[in-house]
């Protein structure tokens, strides 16, 4: 440590050169890393506000509940408890007199199953009669307040917002929760029909109809469209980088350490054991790996803070923790290849 | 008593043809409260032969024993540990740490050596004995080659070894230098018992010397 630090005191521009690219390097992975989850989180985070464990599909619908359809005399056969709810979802444009249209999810829900009951409101309050509708907050965003109106689609009827709601996101579109009337009409359907799907909160939940398949959220999560083709990417995408900077950190703490040898080939004469310098060298790229961590952890809560709101940036702790891990391990992988080097290092070689 | 023994010792690099011998059936012993020189010219072997006597470099053939150890009987790890706690070696090209001040080189010393290093007067009168006392601060990069020369000197010294290996100390040094370098050795070998092995390229350690050897072409004899 002793050497590690003086080194680095001393050698202030070559040192801060390192640190400054382990730093941007681990900025760029943090960054593209948030962004990607960010991105992920806009697909999913309606349904993990819901707490759904369990959502009961027609099964032939290709586990989408867009494509799935409930009917009255199948639900008429069913009770459903305090932990499920019926869901409706329509893709439909939003129009009203602020801004552009909007693509949007539309989700009807019976007001008085526990998805509806148990929603926290930013504002406003739940939708409790005809034509109105919860929004999320990205309508607030683009200017909306309660009590303004959305059309849905070519339709004339005008519904007026009554409340907004955080992190309704479901294929990275915004939610608009309604009720299933308003669904059935969206949708053009008569009255036999209930709800595209039913969400339990209950793990173990199944209607016990041979016609409605029950799959766990996270099979319903993976097969929304364009989801898992997504994150393959963005996997794939930070996997590559992180390989990638693992080499280029390696390789740039390798040269550190080939230049160090004569010196080292000194100090072994003078009798510094091998265990030393190897020490030093590890704790050398500890530092360094960890000092441009840090500032790049700052840089990207930083840049986080400053990004507008319409840029999904999440941070995943157990992601971010591997990621920092890997950076570190990489950090001592690159310092411990030239190990074998300062082993082998001649004393003779520096003496003329 | 012997301190270092080098019997029967030849050294040779390469293979048939390109086979050279550096060192040819070297038989030397160095005494405890003594100086040896040993003067020869440039490429005669003297840097080979102090590296081998200090366990650096194994001979081809021959033994080499430092107090009472065989060296070629000694794990690479034992043979360290020897090297630091019983030998001085003050090397051709100064080899200090580039980024340490001359403070801070034997600061070093402290963490890899804990025990039986001077003391802080000790060091002190031998900084100010080499005149290097007013250049604690600096970084090596900042002194002269004769001051980088004699902080080597004072960081082999350090240690307080039993055994002083110098391969020409006082190559970058004027004579005036030169005699107060002369003298440390003198002093440390008749006062502090150790035993000094200097190989050197010219005769103006002759003075201090106890014995002198010549080395040429690999073979050694005793001059006086
Ligand atoms: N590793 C090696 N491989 C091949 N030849 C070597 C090696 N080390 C030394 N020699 C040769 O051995 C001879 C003696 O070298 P050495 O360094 O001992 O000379 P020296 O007396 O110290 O010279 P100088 O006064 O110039 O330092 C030289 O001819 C040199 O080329
Ligand atoms: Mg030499």
């Amino acid at each position: 440590m002793f050497l590690a630090l003086k080194e680095i005191k001393h050698e202030k521009l070559r040192y801060g050169l390192i640190i400054g690219m382990v730093l941007l390097i681990s900025y760029l992975v943090y960054i593209l890393s948030g962004l990607a989850f960010g991105l992920a989180q806009q697909n999913t985070q309606g349904v993990e506000s819901w707490g759904a464990q369990r959502i009961v599909l027609d099964k032939d619908a290709n586990t989408s509940l867009q494509q799935s359809l409930l009917t009255k005399s199948q639900t008429d056969k069913l009770t459903l408890s305090k932990s499920e709810s019926y869901v409706g979802q329509s893709s439909v444009v939003a129009k009203g007199s602020k801004a552009r249209n909007i693509s949007a999810q539309f989700i009807g829900l019976d007001t008085k199953q526990y998805i509806a009951q148990d929603m926290k409101l930013t504002s406003g309050h739940q939708v409790n009669g005809a034509n109105q509708v919860v929004v999320d907050s990205q309508f607030q965003q683009d200017g909306y307040k309660l009590g303004d109106t959305l059309k849905f689609n070519s339709k004339s009827q005008a519904y007026t917002i009554v409340g907004f709601t955080e992190n309704a996101k479901l294929n990275i579109a915004p939610i608009i929760y309604g009720n299933l009337s308003t669904w059935r009409t969206l949708k053009n359907l008569p009255n036999s029909f209930t709800a595209s799907g039913i969400v339990s909160k209950n793990a173990k939940y199944t209607t016990g109809i041979t016609q409605l398949k029950s799959y766990d959220v996270h099979t319903f999560i993976q097969a929304l469209p364009g989801y898992s083709a997504q994150n393959t990417t963005f996997t794939l995408m930070i996997g590559f980088l992180m390989v990638i900077s693992i080499v280029v950190i390696a390789v740039f703490l390798y040269i550190l350490t080939i230049q160090k040898l004569p010196n080292y080939a000194v100090l072994r004469a003078q009798g510094v054991p091998a265990k030393t310098l190897v020490q030093n060298t590890i704790s050398q790229a500890l530092l360094l790996v960890s000092g441009g961590l840090v500032l790049a952890i700052a840089l990207t809560a930083l840049t986080a803070s400053v990004l507008p709101m319409g840029v999904p940036i999440g941070f995943n702790l157990p992601l971010l923790a591997v990621i920092t891990v890997g950076i570190i391990l990489t950090g001592i992988l690159g310092a411990i290849i030239p190990v074998r080097l300062i082993l082998k290092v001649d004393p003779v070689s520096v003496i003329g | 008593m012997s301190v270092i023994e080098l019997t029967n010792v030849n050294k040779s690099f390469g293979v048939d043809t390109s086979k050279i011998d550096v060192l040819q059936n070297i038989n030397f012993s160095a005494q405890k409260g003594e100086v040896s020189l040993i003067v020869g010219p440039s490429g005669s072997g003297k840097s080979t032969f102090l590296t081998i006597a200090g366990g650096l470099q194994t001979p081809s053939s021959g033994q080499v024993v430092v107090e009472s150890e065989t060296m070629s009987q000694l794990s690479p790890k034992a043979r360290d540990a020897l090297r630091l706690r019983k030998i001085g070696f003050i090397l051709q090209a100064y080899n200090l740490v580039p980024y340490l001040t001359v403070a801070e080189q034997f600061q070093f010393v402290d963490r890899i050596k804990t025990q039986h290093n001077l003391s802080a007067s000790d060091l002190n009168a031998l900084l100010q004995d080499l005149d290097i006392a007013n250049l604690v601060k600096k970084y090596p990069s900042e002194l002269s080659g004769g001051q980088m020369q004699r902080v080597a000197i004072a960081r082999a010294l350090y240690p307080d070894p039993e055994i002083i290996l110098a391969d020409e100390p006082t190559a970058a040094l004027d004579s005036e230098r030169v005699a107060v370098v002369g003298q440390l050795f003198q002093d440390l070998a008749r006062q502090r018992d150790k035993a000094l092995v200097v190989v050197i390229h010219d005769m103006r350690l002759e003075k201090y010397a106890d014995h002198i050897y010549e080395i040429l072409d690999g073979r050694m004899k005793q001059a006086s």
